[in-house]
């Protein structure tokens, strides 16, 4: 057994080979990188909005606002109602994008009717009647009236049990 | 490199797409209205059109005024268009003048921004 036995050389490291700890210091938290992207928002933002803003170059009537088609569609209607060119109120109006152009006419003529427009709203009607039947005559036209909501039937009145109310206490 | 350069790196790449995300926000999704332009999503106003629609505009107005002798009602027509009236009408007759516009609608033009011109001249 004792022959076997080997002899074991520990050489002492060297003070250079030691694994190096970092020294306890302050930890750095990733706020810096919080703020950088801030900044770049707000860089980009100001660039987007500011600098350098997108410019739509072909904004149609189509694109307009609920309140400009509006004043887009009573003008055409008022331009009609003065000219009487149905071909040209027709091409106007096809810009702006409506899908029954007599019908959303009509219903504007109700509104402004409502509103006590009552010029504008007569040229509007004219115009929604011209183009469901061009043959009209624009002067034939009548003024349109105000739609008022059918009355409806009153429920009859249904008789309810009710407790006699004691006239003196028991 | 050191710690500290690549500090340096990341809080250049946080800007940088802190800054794409604020261009695609600013440009693609909540595009601000600026020099009478704005997305067609949001919808513009009258003024935002270009400057054909804004001549059709004009010529309505003008036929409107020949119909109605009421320039209070066309100089408050013109104001829908953002500009100073007679600026807008004299855009407005130069372009239809290029497009070599109906002779009958360049005059009512020409009527409407001479009275137009008149009303600013005794105005001031």
């Amino acid at each position: 057994m004792l022959d076997n036995t080997q002899e074991i050389k520990i050489t002492p490291t060297q003070p250079d080979d030691r694994v190096k700890i970092p020294a306890p210091g302050p930890k750095r938290s990733p706020w810096y990188l919080l703020t950088g992207l801030v900044l770049g928002i707000i860089l980009g933002l100001l660039y987007a909005w500011l600098i350098n803003p997108v410019v739509y170059e072909r904004s149609t009537p189509a694109a307009l606002d609920a309140t400009g088609k509006d004043l887009y569609r009573g003008i055409i209607a008022q331009v009609y109602a003065a000219t009487g060119n149905l071909e040209r109120a027709s091409l106007r109006l096809r810009e702006l994008g409506d899908e029954d152009s007599a019908r959303v006419l009509g219903a504007q003529a109700q509104r402004l009717l409502a509103e006590g427009h009552v010029t504008e709203a007569r040229a509007l009607a004219m115009l929604a009647a011209a183009l469901q039947d061009p043959q009209i005559p624009p002067d034939t036209i009548e003024p349109p009236t105000l739609l008022q909501p059918t009355p409806t039937e009153a429920p009859p009145s249904i008789p309810t049990h009710t407790l006699p109310v004691p006239t003196s206490p028991p | 490199m050191s710690k500290r350069a690549w500090r340096y790196v990341f809080f250049s790449l946080a800007i940088l797409i802190g800054f794409a995300a604020g261009l695609g926000y600013g440009w693609l999704i909540n595009p601000i209205r600026i020099g009478g332009f704005a997305s067609p999503d949001n919808g513009t106003s009258l003024d935002a059109l270009p400057i054909d629609y804004r001549t059709d505009f004009v010529l309505m107005i003008a036929e409107l005024y020949q119909a109605e002798g009421d320039l209070p009602l066309a100089l408050e027509r013109l104001d829908l268009l953002g500009k100073q009236p007679l600026t807008t009408m004299t855009e407005a007759i130069t372009y239809a003048d290029s497009l070599n516009y109906a002779d009958v609608d360049l005059q009512l033009m020409r009527n409407l921004a001479f009275v137009v011109q008149q009303f600013i001249d005794n105005t001031d």
